[in-house]
């Protein structure tokens, strides 16, 4: 077996793992399944994408390649705006949509079948300004590097894994050690007594929002640089995404982070032991098996 | 009373005709006038489905309050959203999880004090670990593996954190054994000669009289009988009609 599936499966899985920090944040504190998460991967990837293309145009200076990178400084800065037109966006979903349900007291499934709605209308948004054709952050092309083992990774591969590393341990440290962190996970674990204490909810619902879509642009913005950028690249990551989270324990940040991973290394085994064909049903056979085994995940709280 | 006296004559909480419930046609609480002096501990008695619990409940406002309204210390606080009756010095300690399990003793506390100025934070903590040594031992053990009695104190010393003018509890006795029901009311008998005004609600009856300053009590969300502590004890007809039978049976052990 070759081990360039490490590689692969730890990029794969960090984005999933970015993904699923979202996921799991938004589930525990909103307490409903948000079926469009993707769509602010792939928002946030074309949103970097144009601010990208703006900043380029403005200032050439900023197209050429950092260092051993492929992209200019326009990525990293329209990455950074991107970050917080994403959290708009969300904040502006929850404005029109969700929260207007949450007023009503509505139905859980009736979140869930919005949220479906939702990521219906963002797709389409999305395929109607930039066509369905992929798109890409740069043309420069790279050459991986061996860092033995048999084992070839490009310097943006690396940037990815290590900016990865950098932004969970700065989100479990905003969970852990602030006032706003806090006040997330005692909402997540009892709204009514949060407000009591004197927690606004609905400004730590904002907060969640913000973070959840902040993180999924970056995975959005990694997997374009990585891939290629398309209208339905949040879409097809949603069954991992949900995989990870529901394996991690819903609420769990460190178990999102740790079950992306193993689900970005299971599928990445699976295309060479099974078959390329194979990969998207990985995805679907975790979730299962922990719905079956152990519905709470790793480091979920017994229900 | 004297005429005079000042601020005494501000009730420390009054309702005015408060209409109350989870469902806007189905109100629970019908119609509750009540005034609660400064320094009074006031037990709410009544039985099981009198809406106790609920009336409480929209006092700090977790249970929509249909029309009638909320004055403490003589502002209107009706429509004060929840987060913000303990800023306003109201604090509530519900009945059931009313900490956060999955949080340390330590964490519960700071909960609450993110509502005092940064430089207080930590020197209210301590007062309050002085005050309740039993918690101040590992300040590092998660909420919920506290027992019954412990976590009681836990949810009382956070409502304390923040100074309140007014304490409110629901059955903060319920699911404790006689002997923890003894040492949680010695604890709110302090808490109240330290000048906050306590308004309890119990099924505990006899116990809850023998602290109380006055009691009031409920019947089918309707303020049925209201009277000093003592009298009310004394007052078998009374204690047949809405105490129900735990108060008879009970009423030669204390």
């Amino acid at each position: 077996m070759n081990p360039q599936f490490l590689v692969d499966g730890l990029i794969a899985g960090s984005m999933i793992g970015l993904g699923a920090i979202g996921i799991t944040l938004t589930y525990s504190i909103l307490r409903f399944a948000n079926f469009a998460h993707g769509e602010f991967l792939s928002w946030g990837a074309y949103i970097a994408l144009a601010l990208s293309g703006a900043l380029g145009f403005l200032f050439s200076a900023l197209k050429t390649p950092v260092g051993p990178f492929s992209f200019g400084w326009s990525l990293p800065l329209a990455g950074i705006l991107a970050i917080l037109l994403t959290g708009m966006l969300a904040l502006l979903l929850d404005a029109i949509l969700f929260g207007r349900l949450r007023a009503q007291r509505g139905a859980v499934i009736i979140m869930v079948m919005a949220s479906f709605g939702a990521s219906l209308a963002l797709r389409s948004v999305l395929e109607f300004i930039f066509t369905s054709k992929p798109a890409y952050y740069t043309k420069a092309l790279q050459i991986a590097v061996n860092i033995g083992g048999g084992l070839r990774v490009t310097p943006d591969q690396m940037l990815a894994l290590a900016l990865t590393a950098v932004v969970v341990f700065a989100i479990h440290l905003l969970l852990t050690r602030t006032g706003i962190g806090r006040s997330m996970r005692a909402v997540s674990e009892n709204p009514a007594l949060a407000g009591v204490v004197g927690i606004d909810v609905r400004m730590v619902i904002r907060a969640v929002w913000i973070v959840g879509a902040g993180l999924a642009c970056i995975a959005g913005v990694m997997a374009g640089l990585l891939v290629q950028i398309r209208p339905y690249l949040g879409h097809d990551l949603l069954l991992p995404l949900f995989a990870a989270a529901i394996l991690g324990g819903i609420g769990s940040v460190p178990g999102a982070m740790l079950a992306g991973l193993i689900v970005g290394l299971s599928e990445a085994a699976a295309v060479q032991l099974i078959g390329a064909e194979w990969r998207a049903a990985i995805s679907f056979v975790i979730l299962v098996a922990v719905l079956l085994i152990r519905p709470r995940g790793l480091f979920g709280r017994q229900a | 009373m004297t005429l005079g006296g000042g601020t005494n004559l501000v009730p420390a909480l009054q309702t005015r005709s408060l209409i109350a419930g989870y469902e806007p046609d189905m109100p629970i609480v019908r119609g509750v006038d009540l005034s609660v002096l400064k320094g009074e501990l006031v037990v709410l008695l009544g039985p099981n489905g009198a809406g106790k619990s609920t009336f409480v409940k929209a006092i700090a406002g977790l249970v929509p309050i249909h029309s009638g309204t909320v004055h403490l210390d003589g502002q209107d606080i009706t429509a004060v959203p929840v987060h913000n009756k303990i800023r306003r010095g109201l604090a509530f300690v519900p009945q059931t999880e009313n900490i956060f399990a999955t949080m340390s003793i330590y964490e519960n506390l700071l909960l609450a004090a993110a509502m005092a100025p940064k430089s207080e934070r930590e020197r209210r903590i301590s007062t309050l670990f002085e005050r309740f040594p039993d918690l101040a031992s590992r300040p590092s053990r998660l909420a919920g593996q506290l027992s019954g009695g412990q976590r009681q104190m836990l949810a009382v010393a956070r409502a304390l954190i923040v100074h309140p003018s007014i304490l409110i509890l629901d059955e903060p006795s319920a699911g404790l054994s006689p002997k923890i029901v003894a040492e949680v009311f010695t604890m709110l008998q302090d808490i109240n000669k330290s000048g906050v005004t306590i308004i309890l609600v119990e099924q505990n009856v006899r116990a809850a009289l023998a602290i109380a300053d006055r009691a009031i009590i409920l019947v089918e969300g309707k303020l049925r009988h209201e009277g000093s502590a003592a009298t009310l004890a004394d007052d078998p007809i009374v204690a047949k009609l809405y105490l129900g039978a735990s108060a008879t049976r009970k009423a030669g052990v204390s």
